[in-house]
Parts: C-alpha cells; sequence; structure tokens
C-alpha cells in the first residue's frame, strides 16, 4: 500500500510537467498581448515604445522556449515570478489567499456530505414515498439552479429582505453561511441522488435477498450490506467534487467579495495575469491529483478488492 | 545595559499609548466605508498598476491643481511664473506643508521627486512633458524650476495629472506611503479593505471624516447589493462601478444620486485608410444614420448627454460650435447615392464598382454595453445598406487592433480630463495609437501632425486656440470618429453621507470634501 500511494506521488512529477507545458503553451499562443493589458491597467498610453518597454521588463521579448526555461528553472526552485497584476511574489500572493477558499471549501464539502448522506438514505429507505418524493425534488432545484443565481438569491433574501446575514466579506462566522450554502448546494444535491440511487441499486442485489431470507434484522441488512457496498460511487463523486467546489468558489468568491484564490484568479485570467494564472492552474492540479489519491486509498479501505489489486500492481 | 533596556522598555510602552490613543481619537471619528475592485496597491508616487489612482489622489498632491473648468489652480505650489520663451516654469511654493510623517515639503524635496522620474525617464516618457523636463533646480526652500527643453503649453495640465509627477516624502520607506495629501493610508488587507486616515499635518481644512474604509468588492451587482444592506455608504467613480440599470434602478429606490459633468467622450474611430471607410461619404452617412438620442435614452438610461464633437465644449479650447452631424437618414442616404454607392434592386446591400458597402465593426466581447450599442448600430445602418460584421474581441485583442488599424470602425474612447485635448491630440501623431491608425487615410494627415507639433510649443493663446480650431474642425469635417455621448462620473450615496462632490478628472473621489449627515 505504502509503495502504491509512493508511487502515485511520484507520478505527480511528470503530470505536473506536463500540465506545466501545456499551460504556458496555451496562455502564450492566443492573440492577445499582457504587456498591452499591463499599460491599459496602468492608464498607460500604448505607444510602441511603452509596449517595448513593458514586454522587456516582463520578459515577454524572449522566445517562447526561453521563457518557458526560465520559468521551469525558478518554478524548480518553488519561485513562479511576480504577479503583473498585484507585483507580489505568485506563490506568496496564492499562498495568502489560499486559506480563505481552503475554508470555504471546506465548509462546503462538510456541508455536503452532511445533508447529501442523510437525504440519500431517507430518500432510498422510503422509496416511492412522500420523503423520497421531497428529497427528489429539493435535489432536483439544486442540481438545476446555477451557484451565482443561487448567490444573487440568497443576499436578496437573507440580507436585504430579512436582514439577517451580512451580504459581503469575511470575518464573522455568519459571513460564511450564504457563500458555503451556495457552493455546496449543487454538489450536496448531486451526491444525495447519487446515494440513492446507489443505495437502491445495492438493496436489490442477490446477497442482500439472501441476507434478508436469513432472517437477519432490516437495520443489519442495511448497515452490513447494503451501505458498505453503497458508499464507493459516493467516494468517487466526493473527490470529484473537490474540483467542483474549487470551481464555484471561484464565482462565489467574487460576489461574496471573499479575499480567497478563486476571486484572485478570476481577475488574474480577466487582466492575463499569465505568472498567476500558470501557478493557479499547477496548485489546482497539484491539489486534485492529492484528492484522487486520497479517493483512492479510501477505496482501498472500503473495498478490500481494490486494496488488492494496489498491492498486486 | 540592563537600565538602558529598562528606558528601552518604558519608551516603547509610551509610544504604545500614544499610538494607541491616536488611533482611538481617530476611530471615534466618523468613518466612510467605500468600495473598489482591487486593493490601492502599495501607493508609490510614481507608480503605476497596481496602484490606484483614486488612492495616490488622496494621498499625493500637485503643484497645480486641475479644475472642473479646464484650467490650473495653485495647490502646493502658490504661484508660478513662465518664462517669455516658454522654457522656464519657477513655482513658489506654499509654505507650511508637511508630509504625513512630520518632515516639511520643501523645493528640495519637490526636486528629489521630479529627479526619480528623469532618472527613470524611459518609464514615464509616454508623458509628454517627461520628454521635455531637462532638468530641475531648487534655488531656495519655496523656490522651484523645471527647465524645459523647448516650450510645451501643457506643462501645468500635466504636472496636474495624478502620476508621476506628485510629491511623496523623499525618506519614506518602499510600500510606506507618505505624501501631502489629506489621507494616509494606515492599512491595507490584500483582497479585504483598505484604511485612510486623516494626515495631521495636512496643510489644508481637515477633513470631516475620520476615515475612509475601502472594502474590495470586484463585482458591480455585490457592489450594488452592498450599498443597499449598508455594508457601503458611497458607490462613486467613471470606472463602471454599476451599470446603468442598476444605478437607475437604486436611485428610483430613493438612494440620493448625482452625475458629473462630462468628463471624456465615448466614440466610435472610423478607419480612413482602409476599406469603404476611405470615402467621407462613408463616414459622413454612419454619422447622420445613428440616431444617437434614442441610443442614449434605451440603452444608457438617458445618463450621459449626445455628444456631438469629439471633446464636450467645456474643455479648453472645445467650444468651436461646430454644425452637428444631425440624424438624418435620408441625407445618408442621398450623399451614399452621390458617392456612387447604389442599391441595386433586390440588394440589401450598396455597393460601388462591386466593392460592397461592409464595414467591421471592433468592440470589447466583454462589454455588455459595447455589444448592445454596436448590435444597434448593425441595425440602424442596415437600414441605408450599409453591412456592419460585429467583431467581438478580448480587451488586449482591442488594443492591439487600435495599434495596427486592423478594423472599419472600433470604439475608442477620448482619455478624459485632464488628458483631454492636449495629451489626446499628441498621441494622434504616433503610429501605433487607434487615432493615428483611423486618421492614416486622410490626404492632410501630415499638415494634422505638424498642427498638433505647432500648439502644442505654442506660447500664445491666440495662435493655440487657432491651430486647435483647424484640428478639431478638420476631424470633424472629415467625420474621423462617432461621438456618441459625454462619459459622466455616477453617485449614489446613503443618506449618511452629504456635500457629495466629484472630481475634476476620471480619477479622483474628492472624499475630503465629503461631511456625514446631520441627520445620523
Amino acid at each position: 500500500m505504502l509503495r502504491y500511494i509512493l508511487l502515485r506521488l511520484l507520478l505527480l512529477v511528470p503530470v505536473m510537467l506536463a500540465v506545466s507545458l501545456l499551460v504556458f503553451v496555451l496562455l502564450h499562443l492566443g492573440s492577445t498581448d499582457p504587456a498591452l493589458d499591463y499599460l491599459r491597467l496602468s492608464h498607460i498610453p500604448p505607444t510602441d515604445a511603452a509596449v517595448a518597454e513593458v514586454r522587456q521588463a516582463l520578459g515577454l521579448d524572449l522566445p517562447l522556449y526561453q521563457q518557458y526555461w526560465i520559468w521551469l528553472c525558478k518554478a524548480l526552485q518553488l519561485d513562479f515570478g511576480i504577479s503583473y497584476l498585484t507585483g507580489r511574489p505568485v506563490l506568496d500572493d496564492l499562498l495568502y489567499y489560499l486559506p480563505a477558499t481552503l475554508q470555504l471549501g471546506g465548509l462546503a464539502l462538510a456541508c455536503t456530505l452532511l445533508f447529501a448522506v442523510p437525504l440519500g438514505l431517507l430518500a432510498a429507505r422510503w422509496q416511492g414515498r412522500w420523503p423520497d418524493h421531497a428529497v427528489r425534488a429539493v435535489t432536483f432545484i439544486g442540481v438545476s439552479m446555477p451557484n451565482f443565481w443561487l448567490a444573487f438569491l440568497l443576499i436578496a433574501l437573507f440580507s436585504l429582505w430579512l436582514g439577517w446575514l451580512p451580504a459581503l466579506g469575511r470575518g464573522s462566522p455568519g459571513q460564511l453561511v450564504m457563500p458555503v450554502l451556495a457552493i455546496a448546494l449543487m454538489s450536496m444535491s448531486i451526491n444525495a441522488r447519487l446515494l440513492r440511487a446507489s443505495l437502491l441499486e445495492a438493496s436489490g442485489q442477490r446477497h442482500v435477498t439472501y441476507a434478508r431470507a436469513r432472517g437477519l434484522p432490516e437495520r443489519r441488512v442495511w448497515r452490513g450490506h447494503i451501505l458498505r457496498n453503497a458508499w464507493l460511487p459516493l467516494v468517487t463523486a466526493t473527490g470529484m467534487h473537490v474540483g467542483e467546489l474549487i470551481g464555484g468558489a471561484l464565482v462565489i468568491e467574487t460576489i461574496f467579495a471573499w479575499p480567497g484564490v478563486g476571486r484572485f484568479a478570476v481577475s488574474a485570467v480577466l487582466n492575463r495575469d499569465f505568472p498567476v494564472m500558470q501557478c493557479f492552474t499547477l496548485l489546482l492540479t497539484g491539489l486534485l491529483m492529492l484528492c484522487n489519491l486520497l479517493v483512492d486509498i479510501c477505496y482501498a479501505w472500503l473495498d478490500p478488492r481494490s486494496r488488492l489489486q494496489g498491492v498486486d500492481a | 545595559m540592563k537600565q538602558s533596556s529598562g528606558t528601552l522598555k518604558s519608551a516603547l510602552w509610551g509610544l504604545l499609548l500614544v499610538t494607541s490613543l491616536c488611533a482611538h481619537a481617530d476611530r471615534a471619528a466618523p468613518t466612510l466605508v467605500y468600495s473598489w475592485p482591487v486593493n490601492a496597491g502599495p501607493l508609490d508616487p510614481r507608480g503605476y498598476a497596481p496602484d490606484q489612482m483614486y488612492a495616490q489622489a488622496m494621498v499625493y498632491e500637485p503643484l497645480v491643481r486641475y479644475t472642473a473648468a479646464g484650467t490650473v489652480e495653485p495647490w502646493l505650489a502658490s504661484s508660478w511664473h513662465v518664462s517669455d520663451d516658454g522654457k522656464t516654469y519657477t513655482f513658489t511654493l506654499r509654505d507650511g506643508v508637511r508630509f504625513s510623517d512630520g518632515t516639511p515639503f520643501d523645493a528640495a524635496a519637490a526636486k528629489a521627486n521630479l529627479d526619480a522620474v528623469l532618472a527613470n525617464s524611459k518609464r514615464h516618457r509616454w508623458l509628454e512633458l517627461v520628454t521635455t523636463l531637462e532638468r530641475v533646480e531648487a534655488p531656495d526652500r519655496r523656490t522651484l524650476q523645471l527647465f524645459l527643453k523647448h516650450p510645451y503649453y501643457p506643462t501645468l495640465m500635466e504636472l496636474a495629472q495624478v502620476r508621476p509627477l506628485r510629491f511623496g516624502a523623499p525618506l519614506a520607506k518602499p510600500g510606506e506611503p507618505v505624501g501631502t495629501g489629506p489621507w494616509q493610508r494606515v492599512e491595507s488587507r490584500l483582497g479585504e479593505f483598505d484604511r485612510f486616515t486623516r494626515n495631521p499635518y495636512y496643510w489644508g481644512a481637515q477633513p470631516a471624516y475620520g476615515e475612509v474604509l475601502v472594502k474590495v468588492i470586484p463585482d458591480p451587482n455585490s457592489r450594488a447589493l452592498a450599498l443597499q444592506t449598508g455594508q457601503i455608504d458611497l458607490i462613486q467613480g467613471a470606472a463602471g462601478e454599476i451599470t446603468a440599470s442598476t444605478f437607475v434602478r437604486l436611485r428610483d429606490q430613493g438612494f440620493a444620486s448625482a452625475l458629473s459633468a462630462p468628463l471624456a467622450t465615448r466614440s466610435l474611430a472610423i478607419n480612413t485608410g482602409r476599406g469603404a471607410t476611405r470615402d467621407l461619404a462613408v463616414r459622413r452617412a454612419i454619422n447622420h444614420g445613428l440616431n444617437k438620442q434614442a441610443i442614449i435614452d434605451n440603452i444608457l438610461y438617458g445618463l450621459e448627454p449626445r455628444a456631438d464633437t469629439l471633446f464636450a465644449p467645456n474643455l479648453p479650447y472645445a467650444d468651436l460650435g461646430l454644425a452637428p452631424y444631425a440624424y438624418d437618414p435620408a441625407l445618408a442616404a442621398r450623399e451614399l447615392d452621390a458617392a456612387g454607392w447604389q442599391l441595386v434592386p433586390g440588394a440589401s446591400v450598396r455597393s460601388k464598382g462591386g466593392e460592397p458597402l461592409a464595414v467591421e465593426l471592433v468592440f470589447l466581447g466583454t462589454s455588455a454595453l459595447q455589444k448592445s450599442l454596436a448590435e444597434v448600430f448593425q441595425g440602424e445602418l442596415a437600414k441605408l445598406g450599409m453591412q456592419i460584421s460585429l467583431r467581438a474581441v478580448e480587451e488586449g485583442a482591442l488594443v492591439s487592433r487600435q495599434r495596427e488599424g486592423d478594423f472599419g470602425m472600433i470604439f475608442a474612447d477620448t482619455w478624459g480630463a485632464p488628458y483631454d485635448p492636449h495629451s489626446f491630440v499628441s498621441s494622434m501623431r504616433y503610429p501605433g495609437h487607434a487615432d493615428y491608425m483611423a486618421q492614416r487615410g486622410l490626404a492632410i494627415k501630415d499638415q494634422l501632425d505638424q498642427r498638433i507639433t505647432k500648439v502644442l510649443a505654442s506660447t500664445d493663446p491666440q495662435q493655440r486656440a487657432e491651430q486647435y480650431r483647424f484640428i478639431l474642425t478638420t476631424l470633424h469635417e472629415q467625420a474621423v470618429y462617432v461621438p456618441i455621448s459625454y462619459l459622466t462620473a455616477i453617485s449614489l450615496r446613503r443618506d449618511v453621507v452629504d456635500h457629495v462632490q466629484f472630481g475634476s478628472t476620471l480619477f479622483d473621489v474628492p472624499f475630503e470634501a465629503m461631511t456625514p449627515s446631520q441627520e445620523h
């Protein structure tokens, strides 16, 4: 198992390299020139001399392969360059904003699991009856509603009309409620529906019928034979939802003026801040790969078959 | 050693007590809460992005200040004298001015700042004055002399700009903004806010507010909600702080609102060097074919005055009484017919000698406003038999196309006060500007450029006015631009703020003039 984890961690290196190269090339293939964006943000007329000056200052006048090589050599020493927008080291900025995003994402993930599991269980246990219908209706709305729209609806309801919660910013627990809900609702709804379907599928398996035939109490059948098998798709989905939660944070942080890495990345994208985009993509790749690894470890723990496969590998 | 450590400890406690008392005194004064899409930046007096100009204008002051009338008034310089040859400017500095750290602002400090600009002139050469300035002298404590290589009449205007010719304390540490302005930045939390308090040494009247808290709110809709929920007190600016429809909605809900005088011109530049728009008749038809008032009423919610000329008449040298291109589709059609652009029966697009009357209109794809305007232009001009193809591009690509002249028509607003008209007109001479590229097809382009060079070096106001009359009249008659509306700054506030005023440029917000409402 340890060997498997080490192998997976080693795999991070070539994947990150490939991603960095791909992102670097894609960013520079675009028709826009970051030097022009820099001048626009600075309210400096883009004369030829001014553009040449900025291109030289930002290192954009070098051939692309040379730019990448310089970037890579520095990145290996954890120097991801200076943000065109803030003028600060990129890694410093991203690490400054990361805790706020992790707080939001972590709470949204906890919320997702906290609500998705009971809702999925409720719907599956009382399939075809009113709790099932209610859960399906709620989760249908949750899946269909874009998070940015939900965010504005929440602000309108809880801040404008009721005045219960602060609309924007970070600092008090009340400021967490709406952004967490806006990010978590879709993942929560998907997971609840997935768990319901998975539970229903597992409860129709022959070994469950056999367990019931043996006269096992219903609670034991559910706990030992249905739930155990139904967890697996949920674990996979949860791993995938980490990416969705971070993706959701990009929009939600902007709406709620939440000082997180998502909002910082959005402003970098809008202003062609290449060093930030490059570093953010790598950070996200690493984070998602680690999440996938964590999911696989959970899988191995829950399912002896995959554990044995992992050992064989 | 022990004794000195004890003394040091006492001194530190004393300092802490004084600091906390000062901080308490400031906190006790009312706070004005404003918002901006990003943090104010490190606030170097000569810095560009990420330094925000509204914040630089709060902390740093110019020698002379630009007024809403398009003139300059004494500021850190109480008076000035220009030599007869227009090459030497002698300023008498205001007495008793101090930086926010208590050090005096004198000619030596001013010279140190201007020398720093000259030392890094490559970075600042976009400003004509920097390339024109030969040297700076400080013969005594209150006298500052600027020696130019050649006469340059907009010298005072350019000294009034927010950057790079304002003054920071020469001995301030990097990243510590120390200016002479009414405010000092005391705290900045990345992604959250910037806090400004009064400059205790300010030479003018102390602001009524004790501090200005500027929250970082990037999204315009969130900003509107923040005003509605009382998380901010004021929305003000000319950089699209909120959309026109949101402004109207909040105004109708009872928020106090105001619009500034014209600060710049929202306009389209027409390419005289490429395609069908080389023909003056086509450019004139475009100007006559657009119902600007209807466009302003329906798309801009009537918030901006209609623009009939490239510069608003309230700008220096721009009140020339030029005859506007009236909305007259019939006249436009007649002029096109006369120029040989015929609409053959059954066709929807005019043509001349086999060349269809097609024009590419380039706009910023991320701007809902430009998209709406472009679609209306397309519809209106189609009625005249013009085929307008719309090209949505990113912001960087828009600037690229402006620089390369890769457009039929393109959105190209003027730079606004205090750059208009002199800096804007000056840029028309340089390849790489949308205006140069738009004008390069004119037969008298060379003559225009010579006139612009002359007007900038002119020392006689009468002659200058004549040169401007020629330049602006020619551009108007040649229909190089479609002025749409005059951009204004908007202001919305909760009833806790009084005496809200607009700055005289696009970039400053005069917080120091605002007062807390008496009712609160």
